[in-house]
């Protein structure tokens, strides 16, 4: 048997599980095994996965937690490691989401209410005090490369970007498509912490910064603005085959589960597949954390007393 | 004669520049010349490495297993299988050890069920308060060691429970209280076969080469693949990292091990068997407990990066804490890590010294006074958190167990100081940032991607030949060989260009820093603990600080570099001097050498061979964290390698970077040993 | 003369009937196709023939005995095989050729049980470099071979503790190798030899790492215990003087063959080869031979002093009584009946006389 078709298999067992657990969740039982969520290393997945896991809980269900790498994590759901991922962002983890599930074992689990987006912007202050006047809008750039520049960017003004794994050489394009390329070079910082920290410094110094953000996310409590490029088209990027000369669209956050949990668990799966959560909920659960610095538990047992009649209705 | 052949040696490396530097401006540099950029022979081998692991995990001896949960049968293979097992027995021997120091119902489970945990609500193992815990490690420390260690293994336990860290701390002392026993066992079974069996040793050693120079990050895509995700996999990554050295280390000793011994062991006629474990490994222990101590160290160092494929414990904390830029707390959760690492190292040497007294007659309280104590601490400590409970209500028992993060804390304090650090450095490190990059670190990254690959090969052969002859530089080509038939040359060259700055700057202030240090018995012995304690403190936490200085610039990953790779070139440099021997100093005295001059012409060059192969570590720390660097933000290997975590070919690519990296690390190990070795060779020191 | 210290010597071999240790045409040959030669030569050595195709001989066709009680040296400079012929004979390093009996029975047809029973039992050995156990304590060293044998704990312990007050170490017992002087740490080493009671007892080089003061001491040490314990003893040492000290009988080897075997005083007074009369002109004759060894015939001293010397007397001990005497003064065995005379000119000659081996032995018989 070659690979391809234990791939097949296990998608059309997939696909076949699913429909089989909407017919029988009303009388089968959830297997009493533990659901293994995933924490990773920002605060509102942590604590969205202690919720998740008192929703679980409160329904009967044995869970267990397992920090993971954000991007390694699929292979593990895949292989039945870790049972769901509950925020798979689509410009972040979009390309690690669907490598696995193209191999199999992976199921998408529906999508969070939250509209995200990730772009490139600048913080609240940067605007406030008119650092670059014009912005957000993306034109203003080209008359302020001094504002962004650093000390290893030969003079250009500087787009901090996320590691290269997120988008590959999308932001690169784009700066060329947009004609910037005199005046603006990518850098791609290692990972989350990185573009923190830089963000950190900068506020402190009051000098100007572009990087990748996304929202929900906790930079939203102390504003960050979203830079704003030619509106995003189908067919617009250079992989679709566009120039590339267009900004992000709005994006999705998805849930993953791994193909055997709708049968092992089919009414947690159903919960889960109902669950959805807006901007304003997962912002006020990482706000619990990064603002209250309340641990992640306790952030996660108070949003779940507080907000009863948001997630009860996903376990019915 | 010596002088003659110095003199050919220094004619050769200039006539070798002299080739290099020709080279470098006749070849053009252009995508199709061979000579610029060798095609990527081997671009297709992480693709095939790839499938052959997944054939192996997922398709090689096909078998049915019945699944219950979902009453069908399942697809497997028989290697997902195996390692599966090996998985769940790796993971029961943590969660016992976690449970019965935090509680849980894991190890409950194994014996029953899930729907029997879930049934019974009562079916939970309760935690130790941390009082009985702290209490059994004071004894412990007193009874292996004395009163010193029990303080020490006191003040340890009481700042993790009181600064909050508790349960993380359990959580990972429980993985490696599995993953540093295993280590030695399989380090020391592993130096047995390759002591018995030279064949076995010849194939051996290159493995341990490879295995010693290759980042972390490179097999945890693999780790996962096999093992799947959570402590276990931290523990076997952190094995496969820990259990070189051990290898090494207890290699080493058993070889020097005099053959008289060896022949009292068999003239008292003991059998194979008691000459090896009563004999052989027993005399060879002082190398082993070096291993031992190795391991430790490597295992809490891996903390963090085994949290990045599912260990619990203070490592995720770390990294979670890190991401809110909570430096202050993460250097607790440091600190926490650091402590750990101390008081195992010194139980075990005490473990290891221990001496027993065949003659004392003792009554029975006496002879077991120590499981005893321990058992009275049980009681105490359970009679303490019960009134705990009944003083603190609706509290935190604070005679129980201390919550995450609930402890007190020193958090704003170091808060403070940093906040305080970008404040007033911020701008004049400002220049200094702009100054080393503009003026060095750019120009120093163009010079080496403007190698061509043939001159690159020229140099790097050259030296190897020069130094070890001819088996160096086919040794040192073939390595390079490898790197340049990757599509990674490119990388590789601003891996190096880093590695060589890192090293550089390194070997300056290791070489300055321990040589002051040596000249005084505290000084070297306060050096000492500050390198064992840099070596455990987990790199990331200093990353954050510096980015906020330096921004995401290569500036930030060499100053990380540099503070990580410092450590080899101080220890050793101490070491080399402290061992010149005595006569030779005073000889050098009486002779009438000021003080500098004793330095400069008796002890450094006596000490140069011990130095290089710190230099050689130094060579191999900074790879490592150049890599670690990806994390910051860089354009080399390193950004691939941590990429790799991701692709598709996560497997592959993730193996045939490491390789990359060891390699590069290899390159230089072979040229630098070869050349102590004859060094000390030549002063008679070998 | 040469005939009758043979002779005595001989008597002494008939006494015990059988030999305990018992070399027959030992050879060990190193070199990489010694086992293809060694085929070829189908039993019959061919010295130069091995030698030419690049083997070199430890030990060279060595065939001697060792009898009960007695204490055989060999006596050697580096290099020349004695330590190698040891460790045959201790089954340390296999055999070449030849066949060794320990107390009849074949070594080298041992299998490696019977081999560990002959040494948990009937074998002990010193080490030069005392090669003690670093982790173990004095007591627990000593105790080290009854532990293997099986010993309960209390009673290795016990019989451990014995053979420290034995050597003298009482009070030390728990002191760790490292922390004892050398002298201290082969005497930790003589009591691990002795712990399992062996009749056997090899020492290789045992005081030769010790300093001249502490080696003498350690010597007396030596002769005490053997006084105390009568053991059959291979020493192997490269210092002739504490051959001449010790022994019963010295075997000299060079370049692995046993130049000659015999008594210390026949050594001295009748050394076979060049080589082994190098030996023997430093060594300090008065402190070697007694005056059985160099006295005369009775028959040819008409007129005896009064005074009387016991055969067995080291010369040192009598010289100056005999010196002052001007007749010749009578030689008596043990039953006080004279059997041979010394003149004091007779005993200066051989004890100053620096000539090579033959004069001197001429000398001796112009005396006659």
């Amino acid at each position: 048997m070659n690979f391809s078709k234990l791939r097949n298999k296990m998608m059309a067992g997939a696909i076949a599980l699913v429909f089989a657990s909407i017919g029988t969740q009303a009388w089968a039982k959830d297997s009493s095994k533990p659901i293994v969520i995933p924490t990773h290393n920002w605060s509102s997945q942590v604590v969205m996965a202690y919720v998740i896991g008192g929703i679980f809980e409160s329904m009967g269900n044995n869970v267990e937690y397992k920090p993971a790498d954000s991007q390694a994590v699929y292979e593990a759901i895949r292989l039945g490691d870790i049972t769901i991922s509950h925020e798979v962002w689509q410009s972040t983890f979009g390309k690690s989401f669907y490598n696995a599930m193209a191999k199999g074992g992976v199921i998408d689990a529906g999508t969070h209410a939250a509209p995200t987006l990730e772009e490139m912007g600048v913080p609240q202050y940067v605007i406030d005090d008119n650092l670059c006047p014009g912005l957000p809008n993306w034109e203003a750039l080209k008359n302020c490369k001094d504002v962004f520049s650093t000390a290893d960017s030969g003079g250009k003004g500087r787009w901090l970007e996320g590691p290269q794994s997120w988008h590959g050489d999308l932001m690169p394009v784009r700066v060329k498509a947009l004609g910037l390329e005199d005046d603006y070079v990518v850098k791609f910082a290692g990972g989350a912490d990185a573009i923190w920290a830089e963000l950190a410094s900068a506020k402190k110094e009051g000098c100007g910064i572009i990087t990748f953000n996304w929202t929900p996310n906790f930079t939203d409590a102390e504003g960050f603005v979203f830079i704003k490029f030619p509106g995003y088209t189908d067919g617009c990027r250079v992989v679709d085959g566009g120039d590339g000369a267009c900004g992000s669209p709005n994006g999705w956050l998805k849930k993953a589960a791994n193909y055997k949990f709708p049968k092992t668990h089919p009414a947690a799966y159903t919960a889960f597949s109902k669950l959805s959560f807006t901007t304003a909920q997962i912002g006020q659960m990482a706000a619990l954390v990064d603002v209250d610095k309340m641990s992640h538990q306790d952030a996660a047992k108070k949003w779940l007393a507080d907000n009863k009649d948001v997630w009860m209705p996903f376990t019915q | 004669m010596n002088n003659i052949s110095r003199h050919l040696q220094l004619t050769q490396f200039a006539a070798l520049l002299v080739v290099f530097f020709i080279l470098c401006f006749a070849i053009d540099p252009s995508e199709n010349n061979i000579l610029w950029r060798l095609p990527a022979f081997l671009a297709a081998v992480p693709e095939m490495l790839n499938s052959s692991v997944e054939y192996a995990m997922f398709e090689w001896m096909p078998i049915q297993t019945y699944n219950p949960e979902i009453e069908d049968y399942e697809d497997s293979a028989l290697l997902i299988e195996v390692t599966r097992s090996i998985s769940r027995a790796v993971l029961f021997g943590i969660e016992l050890i976690r449970e019965i120091l935090v509680g849980g119902q894991k190890t409950i489970v194994a014996f029953t069920s899930w729907d029997f945990v879930s049934e019974n609500e009562w079916a939970v193992w309760p935690a130790l308060p941390w009082t009985v815990v702290a209490g059994v490690a004071i004894i412990l420390g007193y009874a292996l060691s004395g009163r010193w260690l029990a303080i020490l293994v006191g003040c340890a336990t009481t700042y993790i429970a009181v600064f909050g860290q508790w349960e993380p701390a359990m959580e990972t002392l429980s993985f490696v209280l599995v993953a540093a026993p295993a280590s030695v066992l399989l380090g020391v079974f592993l130096a047995i076969l390759a002591f018995k069996f030279r064949v076995f040793e010849s194939a051996l050693m290159p493995l341990l080469n490879v295995a010693q120079t290759m980042p972390h990050f490179s097999y945890l895509v693999p780790v996962t693949v096999f093992f799947g995700v959570g402590d276990h996999a931290g523990a076997i990554a952190t094995i496969i990292f820990a259990t070189p050295p051990m290898i090494r280390l207890t290699l080493l000793g058993l070889k020097g091990v005099s053959p008289e011994v060896l022949e009292a062991g068999m003239m008292n006629g003991c059998n194979k068997l008691q000459l090896m474990f009563k004999v052989l490994i027993p005399t060879a222990r002082h190398d082993i407990l070096v291993g031992v101590n190795q391991v430790i160290m490597q295992c809490l160092a891996m903390a963090v990066i085994a949290s990045f494929i599912g260990a619990k414990g203070l490592g995720f904390n770390l990294l979670l804490a890190l991401n809110q830029l909570r430096i202050g707390q993460a250097l607790e959760l440091g600190i926490c890590i650091v402590l750990i690492a101390v008081v195992l190292d010194k139980l075990s040497l005490g473990w290891a010294n221990k001496q027993i007294d065949y003659f004392a007659d003792l009554s029975f309280s006496q002879r077991n006074k120590y499981p005893l104590m321990m058992a009275a601490i049980l009681v105490l400590g359970v009679l303490l958190a019960s009134i705990g409970s009944l003083i603190f209500k609706n509290e935190i028992n604070y005679f129980y167990l201390i919550p995450h993060n609930q402890g007190i804390t020193t958090e704003n304090f170091w808060q403070s100081g940093v906040d305080w650090m970008v404040e007033n450095w911020y701008a004049s490190l400002q220049a200094f940032n702009k100054g080393l990059i503009i003026n060095l670190l750019v120009p120093m990254k163009n010079a080496y991607l403007s190698m061509p690959v043939a001159a690159t090969f020229v140099l790097v052969m050259g030296i190897g030949y020069i130094v070890g002859g001819l088996r160096s530089a086919l040794v040192v080509g073939g390595l390079l060989l490898f790197i340049a038939s990757t599509e990674w040359w490119d990388r590789a060259l601003i891996t190096a260009y880093m590695a060589t700055f890192g090293v550089l700057v390194s070997v300056v202030i290791g070489t300055v820093t321990g040589s002051l240090c040596a000249q005084n018995s505290f000084a070297t012995r306060a050096i000492l603990l500050l390198c064992d304690t840099f070596q455990t403190f987990p790199s990331f936490i200093y990353l954050i600080p510096v980015i906020m200085l330096f921004g995401v610039t290569d500036t930030s990953v060499l100053i990380a570099v540099v503070i990580y790779a410092t450590i080899p070139a101080i220890r050793y440099t101490v070491e080399g001097l402290s061992n010149v021997p005595q006569s030779l100093q005073d000889a050098g005295t009486m002779s009438g050498v000021s003080r500098i001059q004793r330095w400069l012409q008796i002890e450094m060059p006596l000490a140069f061979p011990h130095i290089m192969l710190g230099i050689n570590q130094t060579v191999v720390f900074a790879l490592f964290m150049v890599i670690i660097g990806a994390m910051i933000g860089t354009d080399d290997l390193g950004q691939l390698i941590l990429k790799s975590l991701s692709d598709k070919h996560g497997i592959g690519n993730g193996l045939m970077l490491g390789l990359c990296v060891a390699f590069i690390g290899l390159a230089v190990d072979q040229i630098l040993r070869t050349w102590a070795h004859q060094r000390k060779q030549a002063l008679g020191l070998a | 003369m040469t005939n009758e210290t043979s002779n005595t010597s001989d008597t002494a071999h008939t006494d015990n009937d059988r030999p305990v240790i018992k070399c027959d045409s030992v050879f060990k040959i190193f070199g990489e196709n010694t086992t293809e030669l060694m085929q070829q030569a189908n039993g019959r050595i061919d010295v130069e023939a091995f030698k030419q195709a690049g083997c070199i001989f430890g030990v060279n066709n060595a065939s001697f005995e060792v009898h009960k009680d007695e204490m055989l040296i060999v006596m050697g400079l580096s290099g020349s095989g004695k330590s190698t012929l040891l460790r045959c004979i201790s089954k340390l390093t296999d055999t070449t050729a030849g066949n060794i009996y320990i107390d009849g029975e074949d070594l080298l047809a041992m299998n490696p049980k019977q081999l560990i029973e002959l040494r948990r039992n009937k074998m002990g050995m010193v080490f030069q470099s005392f090669a003690l156990l670093p982790h173990k304590t004095v007591l627990e060293n000593i105790a080290f071979p009854l532990q293997v044998k099986g010993t309960n704990t209390k009673d290795s312990m016990q019989r451990a503790m014995k053979m420290v007050e034995l050597v003298d170490l009482g009070g030390r017992e728990n002191y760790f190798p490292r922390q004892l002087s050398g002298g201290q740490q082969q005497r930790v080493g003589i009591a691990r030899s002795l712990a399992v009671e062996p009749d056997i007892w090899f020492l290789d080089e045992p005081f030769s790492a010790l300093d001249p003061l502490i080696r003498k001491e350690m010597q007396d040490e030596f002769l005490r215990l053997q006084e105390m314990l009568h053991k059959t003893i291979l020493f192997v040492t490269h210092d002739f003087d504490e051959a001449l000290r010790l022994a019963d009988r010295i075997a000299i080897m060079k370049d692995g063959v046993i130049e000659q075997c015999d008594t210390p005083a026949n050594i001295v007074l009748h050394p076979v080869t060049e080589y082994v009369a190098k030996f023997t002109n430093d060594v300090p004759r008065e402190k070697v031979l007694t005056c059985g060894n160099v006295m005369e015939d009775i028959a040819t001293a008409s007129d005896l002093s009064e005074l009387k010397v016991s055969r067995d007397a080291i010369i040192e001990t009598v010289a100056e009584a005999i010196l002052s005497e001007e007749k010749p003064v009578a030689v008596v065995d043990e039953n006080n009946e004279a059997v041979g005379s010394l003149h004091a000119s007779h005993v200066i000659h051989v004890l100053f006389s620096k000539d090579q081996p033959g004069t001197s032995q001429d000398l001796l018989r112009a005396g006659k």
